[in-house]
């Protein structure tokens, strides 16, 4: 450390350029350590973790610190998502002045305080940093603050309760509740045919019809010996009458869950149950999270001895899900009122779970289900659902069906969603000599055709669509298949394939795609290949099309791998969509298989539906794709003209690590110069020899 | 169609040498275009005229309505709006 001198001033940076942090801290403790300016042991460890709390909000969350002070503050460490309260918060920092709004955002790390003036901030800043405070178990947490230019959070989009879906309170008194509790005999019985499981993470008992949970279904020529328990009838009738329910339900199943239980997301299987779908709270008060196919989650408050109906929408294709933990994000301000909870972080703060006991009733289907949601129904894509190839021919069809319609149908919203190129393909790209024949296979919207001038690009798609958008925009493109393209042997000079071999169905025909790109190129030629990784979260960072589960109505969304919209960032790249979410973390359901819940059966070959936003649990699936109709565009949207709103399914084959790496290798006359991992994508570049 | 676009000489010098003249001079015939040279002459780097005329077949003519014909297979592509249409057919 830069010995003995003077220091400019307190904002001037240190000699061995140190952040103007150190410099602030260390004008404080001067008075106390008269002439000595050598840190402490202790102190230069107090500054690497400040600064590596810096680099991390920057890096991960786009947030950006600076070293003069302002009102407002980050307070790492003291967040809702490291079990850090509100009410243990607050305190803390009213002690240094006057708090003009604290904002805690769920589940991050980190809180953003703002004091009436930049002189109160400083007191918080050289009096908390790297203070201990007392986390919600009792754990000790050291907090690092640094100064922001602006304490904010941008806000969500106002949002709804799934439709469908009601809660009504306080429909259970007190007293009802306690015994209604009491009469559930959990003791264990072995000629208990109410057949009371103690699964990994609750326990369950059912009346009327037993649930497997193998299958996701009843046996409904199996029905359970004394139906629905007498207590309920009263209760029951005086649902139906006073309209909260429609029809009398004939199963019950109770689940009991502790704190830290929980239940993965699912949809309650539409051939087993009736539409409407009740279930009443008891014993303690539970945040359950609804979420629509397109990756939008609601948190919903269940308040104590209140019910919850699911009709239509909300019973058929949102999924349900209560997170194992043992805290929730409520609304300070609302305390247990039923709902959904705020996105308005500086009305967040955490609540304890007790034991809940949940009655769920719900009336048995004997005719197979007709709903309006095709797409997550059971008895309508029985037949239709695909199922992994077998042989070329099937796979054809399944890459007709699931990826070349499906491109064809969306084109003009898939384009507007597809505007930012990924930078290392712009490496790339800029990195060829002028005059370079590049082809891009799987050209998609253009994107990259235009990027340098000095190359002469040819794009090539396999959707007419969006061919014509190449077209349209002026670029060189034609129509052709990935698995023949219709250019010549070895005239080029680089070939791309971005986000395109993962849409092919069997590994044969990966391969074959990696050889065309090899036949185009000249010797030394090279190819850039980018395809979708099955590994969403790398080195424990996630990838952009995880954390960007925007809560969002209406709004542009880039649901794959090519997703560039970038997070809410004071320094960063500029954001390209333009709307205003910010990302929030989804609590990680872990997969518990077999427990209730849409998890496909392991033996059927059938390739599960993939919820947005979320890890991948297959290797191939169906990735939902939300038509929205494009904005300000005169040409139909696709050859059908199909619907906005409709659902189509795209099939993906993700690579886990090294399995792009292995293809390569099997190919000749190739050299793999790089292989890396880019947001969410597995790449190599090969080069012809 | 006859788009313009920028002349970029150097550009042009890297293509020029990869061009199959045989198969531009065909399809420039069956365009009925005019003012094509007919192959590669000493210093074409430095020939304005001959550069200029390359730029033109090369870059700014554009086939908008049209078929290719594969001299192979005989089969045929239609070109619509500037795009030829080349996916594997069923059989394929």
């Amino acid at each position: 450390m830069a010995g003995a001198g003077t220091w400019a001033g307190p904002w001037t940076a240190g000699p061995v350029g140190l952040p103007g942090a150190l410099v602030c801290v260390r004008t404080v403790m001067d008075s106390n350590h008269h002439s000595n300016y050598k840190l402490t042991k202790t102190e230069k460890k107090f500054l690497r973790k400040q600064i590596k709390a810096r680099h991390t909000l920057l890096r991960h969350e786009g947030v950006e610190t600076v070293s003069y002070a302002t009102q407002s503050l980050v307070v790492a460490n003291g967040g809702l998502g490291n079990g850090v309260g509100r009410s243990q918060l607050l305190p803390a920092l009213e002690k240094c002045g006057l708090v003009d709004s604290l904002l805690m955002p769920p589940n991050k790390p980190y809180s953003f305080v703002r004091y009436k003036t930049a002189e109160e901030a400083r007191k918080a800043y050289v009096t908390l940093n790297g203070k201990e405070i007392v986390g919600d178990l009792g754990q000790k947490i050291i907090l690092y603050l640094n100064f922001v230019e602006k304490a904010q959070w941008k806000e969500l989009g106002l949002q709804a309760l799934p439709p469908g879906l009601m809660v009504v309170e306080e429909i259970i008194s007190s007293e009802d509740e306690k015994m209604l509790l009491e009469s559930v005999n959990w003791a264990e019985d072995i000629d208990d045919q109410n057949v009371q499981k103690s699964l990994k993470h609750r326990r369950v008992k059912h009346f009327g019809y037993e649930f497997h949970y193998e299958n996701n279904n009843v046996d409904k020529d199996k029905p359970l010996p004394g139906g629905l328990p007498d207590i309920w009838d009263s209760i029951l009738e005086k649902w139906l009458k006073e309209g909260f329910i429609k029809h009398k339900p004939d199963q019950l199943t109770v689940n009991q869950y502790e704190p830290g239980h929980g239940i993965p997301a699912h949809i309650d299987t539409h051939s087993a149950f009736e539409d409407e779908i009740v279930s009443l709270s008891l014993g303690s008060e539970i945040v359950m999270d609804f979420k629509h196919p397109d990756g939008v989650t609601v948190p919903v408050m269940l308040p104590r001895r209140s019910l919850l109906v699911m009709t239509g929408e909300s019973r058929y294709l949102w999924t349900h899900g209560i997170t194992p933990r043992k805290f929730d994000t409520v609304q300070a301000s609302k305390g247990h009122k039923g709902g959904i909870i705020t996105s308005d972080v500086g009305d967040l703060t955490l609540s304890k779970r007790g034991i809940r006991t949940s009655f769920t009733f719900r009336k048995v289907r004997q005719t197979p289900c007709n709903c309006s949601y095709p797409l997550v129904c059971d008895s309508q894509t029985k037949q239709t659902s695909p199922s992994l190839p077998g042989s070329a021919r099937e796979a054809s069809q399944l890459e007709r069906e699931h990826v070349h319609r499906v491109y064809e149908e969306i084109a003009g919203h898939f384009s507007s969603t597809r505007h930012t190129p990924w930078p290392r393909v712009v490496d790339f790209l800029k990195a060829l000599p002028s005059g370079s024949l590049v082809a891009d296979v799987g050209c998609g919207n253009g994107k990259y055709l235009g990027i340098n001038q000095d190359l002469y690009m040819i794009g090539c798609d396999r959707s007419r669509s969006l061919a014509d958008i190449c077209g349209e925009r002026r670029f060189q493109a034609l129509v052709g298949d990935a698995l023949a393209v219709p250019l010549r042997s070895g005239s080029c000079d680089a070939c791309l394939s971005i986000a395109v071999i993962h849409h092919l169905a069997t590994a044969e025909r990966r391969v074959a795609a990696l050889r065309e790109l090899v036949r185009l190129l000249r010797p030394g030629g090279t190819a850039l290949i980018y395809v979708w990784a099955m590994e969403q979260e790398y080195n424990k960072k996630k990838s952009k099309y995880l954390r960007e589960n925007r809560v969002s109505q209406g709004k542009e969304q880039e649901t794959d791998s090519d997703a560039a919209a970038v997070p809410v960032s004071l320094g960063g790249q500029v954001p390209d969509v333009g709307d205003q979410d910010a990302p929030c973390c989804v609590p990680a359901i872990p997969d518990c298989p077999g427990e209730g819940g849409n998890t496909s059966d392991v033996t059927d070959a059938r390739l599960p539906v993939h919820t947005n936003r979320t890890s991948f649990h297959a290797q191939d699936l169906l990735v939902p794709w939300h038509h929205k109709g494009s904005p300000g565009k005169d040409k139909p949207v696709g050859a059908a003209g199909s619907a906005p709103g409709a659902v189509f399914h795209r099939y993906y084959h993700v690579f886990r690590e090294g399995e792009l790496e292995a293809a390569c290798q099997t190919l000749s006359g190739v050299h793999l110069l790089q292989s890396y991992y880019d947001q969410g994508n597995w790449c190599v570049v090969l080069q012809k020899v | 169609s006859i788009n313009p676009m920028e002349f970029n000489p150097d550009f042009l010098a890297c293509m020029i040498p990869e061009v199959e003249w045989a198969l531009l001079l065909e399809a420039a015939d069956t365009l009925h275009l005019v003012e094509v040279p007919k192959g590669l002459t000493e210093g074409y780097e430095h020939n304005e005229k001959f550069l200029r005329e390359m730029h033109q077949v090369l870059l700014e003519v554009e086939v908008l309505e049209g078929t290719l014909k594969c001299s192979e297979s005989r089969g045929l592509f239609p070109i619509s709006w500037g795009i030829p249409n080349m996916p594997l057919s069923d059989e394929e």
